[in-house]
């Protein structure tokens, strides 16, 4: 177990960055989730670390040990792939095995530790099947086994559960966190979805254009988003474009059609200068009778049933913004047209600019 | 219960039903290039073979129902025969060797180069290798291995040697130019297999602890087995069966099968005997192939 120290860490294919000077330390221990659009530079750090991608600059330190230069095999890590690189021509013992194998374990001692490796995962029984035989999620436990059977320093995941189904997802989501608790082993894991990372990590790093723009658990990530970008890659936003009323930081106002409205913001701003308000749709909250810091006249334009919840999209000030109550009984209902009045928490709102 | 019993097995059975006529219609599209097949292969082998059953006779073509087999026990009663078989299998099997050795290596650079110009350029290499007529590429080799030739020029006027190394008309200059000739198909044997290796095993290989040598013969080479297999076998079966490169790179001194076949039919005009030995190329050839190939999917644990 060990943690790990990425320092300006950079990588450049002919010129175009693909990871511009990135600093990151993941703790002992943690569940630390890359999260970022397509092509915004994950795997790449991912592959980094794991020695498959020299570095253009910038240092990889894991544990005590500067492993920048050091080929994947001598970094004591374990990495699993979006398509699980089961060995087709091994059965699961000997895949399992490999690792073991490779560190020249006395025979009796893999048998044993393939045995546990398989029973940890669910898999008792699966010695002698082949890949081939394995469905999706068998052969990523049978993965995870393998590298878990050397117990690395660091587990390193790509993307693990996008090839699997909706169901087999959530159930391995669960699945994957618990182990990795149980172990305790650090863990960097790459994703482009955003419920794998919420759920799953201790903290989340946002990645974009190269660059991670945000660090923090999931909840400072989705509560308090530092930019506009990771406010609207992570769940749903409504960004009203308004301007600044008065003062900055946690004791600010913007105006939102002439309407003094309280809420959080950054630094150094100046009353006037235009800013974008984000709030969940989730914390925006309909009716006459609401007790909310901020109360604003708007009006409903239309209303969606989506089971569980009611979305209503309204106008408030000329800007359009979405409303998401949950469907209880006794929560009233709107009809298009009806004016009525909106209001959120103002420490659920933020000011950022753009 | 029987009822809907048949009535369910009905309707499993329609889509067989029409995938079967499907098939019958297809069918026919497979008959233009059958008939070529038969008219222009299976015929004259066939009766090439019926002949080597008749008594040798110089300058007879005709099929007769003579049957005898004096010109098989006359091929394994003289050394000349049965040693030119022995020759013609271990030629053919050190060319597969040379060939898989020389191969592999520019196959999988080929495989493993992503720049698709870089990769077109190769591949235009080893195909152009194949563009030019056999003759005209044996006499290219002729003018390298030569004993006027420039590698012996070199050496001579280098002083390295004072008498010209045999390097043709011997069994070096036969395997060096079937080597020149079979390359190109064990190589494009081997590409496509091993592009179809996806790099994460390697990789998943290597974080486990494998060095890139071990990475290569634990993962890479195992399941290159299949591209292995076929072009080793396409390779032995045109050099065994090859006369124009023995013919001009062995000078007559290299006494393959076919080497003697075309003696007996060309220059003796008995065609019986020459059919004879024909026959016995054949069935040698298949034979070789068979034992291999069930070593090499025993080897490889049934998998190819
Ligand atoms: N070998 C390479 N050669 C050139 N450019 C590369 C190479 N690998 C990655 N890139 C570029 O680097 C950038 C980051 O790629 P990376 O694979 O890290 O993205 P990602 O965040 O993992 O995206 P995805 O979610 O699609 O997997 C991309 O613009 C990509 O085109
Ligand atoms: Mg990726």
């Amino acid at each position: 177990m060990s943690d790990i120290h990425l320092k300006k860490l950079t990588k450049s294919y002919g010129g175009h960055l693909a990871v511009a000077g990135i600093n990151l330390h993941i703790a002992e221990g943690e569940f630390f989730s890359l999260l970022g659009p397509s092509g915004c530079g994950k795997s790449t750090t991912l592959r980094m670390i794991a020695g498959f991608v020299q570095p253009t600059s910038g240092e990889i330190i894991i544990g005590a040990d500067d492993v920048t230069s050091l080929p994947p095999e001598k970094r004591d890590i374990g990495i699993v792939f979006q398509n699980y690189a089961i060995f087709p021509h091994m059965n699961v013992a000997d895949n399992i095995a490999f690792g073991l194998k490779l560190r020249k374990r006395p025979r009796d001692e893999i048998r044993r530790r393939v045995t546990d490796a398989l029973r940890q995962v669910g898999l008792s029984g699966y010695e002698e099947r082949y890949q081939r035989e394995l469905s999706g999620g068998e052969q990523q436990r049978v993965a995870l086994a393998r590298v878990l059977v050397t117990e690395p320093r660091i587990l390193l995941l790509d993307e693990p559960l996008s090839a699997l189904d909706k169901s087999l997802r959530e159930e391995m989501k669960y699945w994957i966190k618990d182990l990795q608790k149980k172990l305790g082993i650090t863990t960097v894991y790459v994703t482009h979805d955003q419920d794998e990372a919420l759920t799953m990590s201790d903290r989340i790093g946002v990645m974009q254009k190269a660059q991670v723009v945000q660090v923090g658990t999931p909840q400072e990530i989705y509560e308090a988003p530092k930019t506009l970008f990771v406010t609207t890659f992570i769940g749903h936003s409504n960004v009203m474009d308004v301007i600044v009323g008065s003062g900055s930081g946690s004791d600010m106002t913007v105006l939102i059609d002439g309407n003094p409205v309280p809420t959080r913001g950054p630094e150094n701003l100046v009353p006037g200068q235009p800013v974008k308000l984000v709030v969940r749709p989730e914390n925006v909250v309909i009716g006459p009778d609401q007790e909310t810091p901020v109360r604003l006249p708007a009006t409903v334009l239309s209303e969606t049933y989506q089971g569980s919840l009611i979305r209503y999209r309204l106008s408030l000030g000329g800007q359009e913004i979405i409303a998401e109550r949950q469907n209880q009984s006794g929560n009233e209902r709107f009809n298009p047209g009806t004016p009525v009045t909106v209001g959120w928490d103002p420490g659920r709102s933020e000011a950022l600019v753009a | 219960m029987t009822m809907v019993g048949t009535e369910s097995e009905a309707r499993v059975e329609r889509p067989i039903r029409a995938a079967r006529a499907n098939g019958g219609r297809l069918w026919w599209l497979a008959v233009p290039a059958a008939l070529i097949f038969i008219v222009f292969f299976v015929i004259p082998v066939a009766s090439l073979f019926g002949l080597s059953f008749n008594k040798s006779v110089a300058g007879v073509i005709g099929l007769s129902s003579q049957f005898t087999l004096d010109n098989f026990i006359r091929i394994f009663t003289r050394a000349t025969y049965y040693e030119a078989i022995l020759r013609s299998i271990w030629v053919s099997a050190i060319v597969s060797t040379a060939s898989l050795l020389f191969g592999y290596p520019l196959a999988y650079v080929i495989a493993k180069t992503v720049n698709p110009g870089r990769n077109t350029l190769l591949m235009i290499m080893v195909l152009s290798a194949m563009q030019l007529d056999m003759v005209i590429r044996m006499f290219g080799l002729m003018v390298l291995l030569g004993d006027n030739g420039l590698i012996n020029g070199f050496l001579l006027y280098t002083g390295l040697v004072s008498q010209p190394l045999p390097l043709m008309y011997n069994t070096f200059g036969v395997i060096v130019g079937l080597v020149q000739i079979t390359l190109p198909f064990m190589v494009l044997s081997l590409i496509g297999i091993i592009k179809a290796i996806h790099p994460s095993l390697e990789e998943a290989a290597r974080a486990l602890g494998a060095s890139r040598i071990q990475a290569f013969f634990s993962i890479v080479l195992p399941l290159s087995m299949p591209g292995i297999l076929a072009g080793t076998l396409l390779v032995f079966a045109l050099s065994i069966s090859s006369y124009v490169v023995p013919a001009l790179m062995g000078g007559w001194k290299v006494m393959v099968l076919p080497i003697h076949i075309y003696q007996q039919i060309a220059e003796v005009g008995r065609w019986q005997f020459g059919a004879a030995i024909a026959v016995v190329l054949f069935v040698t050839s298949i034979i070789a192939v068979a034992i291999y190939h069930q070593a090499a999917i025993r080897t490889s644990g049934g998998r190819t």
